[in-house]
């Protein structure tokens, strides 16, 4: 059995899985019931000046059968006195204390705001903190949040602030809702940051009920943007953390989060360079037992690969993660149906015919029967016709030697730059 | 004509120019695909001729042809 212990910038835990900051994590009775499940560690929900929340807070979209493919909501910080948040987060760290404990954070953006609150929360043990620097909606809105997540200068600032005061790691949560994450990032990083965490939510409407025509969800008829999560933005996230792992600049272990779901959805995150990961929505979905499988799940997994530590798992994928202008030109796949497992539903076909390179014919065999083939030479590897494909095996993508060196974009642009200047000298015509 | 027929006919052109002793001398690439001039190796201030490629894997292997060492060195040479 592997060693799941983490060392996520000097705070140890048990296991890579904690709770997100979020409605999981609002009193003591609910992380204490998640540490009995077996979670690593629970990221406090966001401890600030007490929020009246509104009723009527979350919204799911459904797609295909599948509930809860995406979530959204609106709900915002604590809506407790901080007094109560503390001396619960103190009865369950001494319940609890070899589990990890962070207090996320969210005050105005002054000094002497952010002091106070780090002193009275450290006051009772949290093993680190991490400033919500990402929450879209409501808090934004008292310019705090995502409001302050969108101005590196302000994220360096209040970092910088915690640190003159924190004695425990500070990780910046980042917010989505940017064009480059890795700017705010390296801001974080300027400001002192000893980790970051990444994504928070990302802004959102659920739905327009098409027949009251109010929002989805909507509180008396009026709705406001919410915050997504859940498995939809997974890839968004993993995005994100890829693009934070291998900024040199930002160099500072990745807490990830983001449509976390399954142990397969760990081992991705932690591959592409995150230290931990954080879960919300699947334990809003399913309950805080999915723990259980997830670690049984990476355990298995590590044992499989010949691994001791999870430790051993954390960007192992960063250095594949590139650039399109480095993409060797010259590899190329292409699609090959094995008729034992095709069923001849037409899918491929439609969408190659309809949205790709009409490179898969419908033809009769011998035997007068219908058959699917792909014209190799034709086919460009686009993968849609395995996307489509409903018949496990009956599609399979194969690299095919072009006899061509590698090349890419850039290499490219570098060959016919050599060449150069001499082509002004031909006629064109 | 399928995407592969029209390619293979542009490489076949390429194809043709190399093996009679022209090399590529110049790529401009715009709108309407890539112009390729080619001069002969043994005399590059001879008539050039010039391809418009307008197939992805031509504009690719024309360069990929460059690139593999066949043509990028003595192109260069020829114009240094």
């Amino acid at each position: 059995m592997a060693d799941l212990r983490i060392d996520f910038a000097g705070i140890q835990s048990p296991n890579p899985f904690w709770l997100a900051s979020a409605p999981p994590t609002n009193t003591g009775y609910q992380v204490q019931r998640a540490f009995e499940a077996g979670w690593g560690g629970a990221v406090w929900k966001t401890l600030g000046e007490p929020v009246i929340n509104t009723s009527s807070r979350f919204a799911a979209v459904h797609f295909g059968g599948q509930r809860v493919a995406g979530f959204n909501n609106i709900e915002l910080i604590t809506d407790r006195p901080l007094e109560v948040n503390l001396k619960e987060i103190a009865e369950t760290k001494k319940r609890f204390p070899d589990r990890t404990i962070i207090a996320s954070l969210m005050v105005e953006p002054k000094r002497e705001k952010w002091h106070e609150i780090v002193k009275r929360v450290e006051a009772v043990g949290v093993d680190g903190l991490e400033l919500n620097f990402g929450c879209p909606h409501g808090m934004a809105e008292r310019g705090m949040g995502a409001a302050s997540g969108q101005q590196p200068d302000l994220v360096q600032a209040q970092t910088a602030w915690v640190k003159e005061v924190a004695q425990t790691p500070v990780i910046v949560k980042l917010t989505p809702n940017i064009t480059d994450i890795t700017v705010v990032a390296r801001h974080a990083v300027k400001g002192g940051a000893d980790a970051i965490s990444l994504i928070n939510t990302i802004n959102s409407l659920a739905g327009v009920d098409i027949h009251s025509w109010n929002t989805i969800p909507h509180v008396g008829g009026q709705g406001a943007h919410g915050g997504y999560c859940g498995p939809a933005v997974k890839p968004i996230a993993l995005s994100m953390v890829a693009e934070c792992a291998r900024d040199r600049e930002v160099g500072v272990p990745i807490s990830g989060i983001g449509g976390i779901s399954t142990w397969q959805d760990v081992v991705e995150f932690m591959l592409m360079g995150s230290t931990g990961i954080q879960v919300c929505t699947a334990v809003m979905h399913h309950g805080f037992r999915i723990v259980e499988e997830m670690i049984d799940g990476l355990n298995n997994y590590l044992d499989d690969k010949g691994l001791s530590s999870v430790m051993e798992l954390i960007g192992k994928s960063v250095p594949r993660y590139s650039n399109w202008g480095d993409l060797d030109l010259n590899y190329k796949v292409v699609a090959r149906i094995n008729e034992e497992h095709c069923i001849n539903c037409n899918k491929c076909h439609i969408a190659c015919e309809d949205a790709s390179h009409q490179c898969i014919d419908m033809l009769t065999d011998a035997a007068g029967k219908a058959i699917l083939q792909v014209r190799e030479e034709d086919c460009v590897g686009c993968n849609l016709c395995s996307i489509v494909c409903p018949a496990d095996g009956a599609i399979d993508m194969i690299a095919v030697d072009t006899g061509a060196a590698p090349m890419s974009w850039n290499q490219r642009n570098q060959i016919i730059s050599g060449l150069g200047s001499s082509y002004s000298e031909v006629e064109v015509g | 004509m399928s995407a592969f027929a029209e390619f293979e006919e542009e490489r076949r052109q390429i194809d043709s120019l190399l093996g009679q002793g022209y090399t590529v001398a110049g790529i401009m690439e715009d709108l309407d695909g890539a112009r390729v001039k080619f001069i002969r190796r043994e005399q590059p201030s001879g008539a050039p001729v010039e391809l418009l490629l307008l197939t992805a894997d031509a504009r690719k292997h024309v360069t990929a042809v460059l690139h593999g060492g066949t043509g990028s060195v003595k192109a260069l040479e020829a114009h240094a």
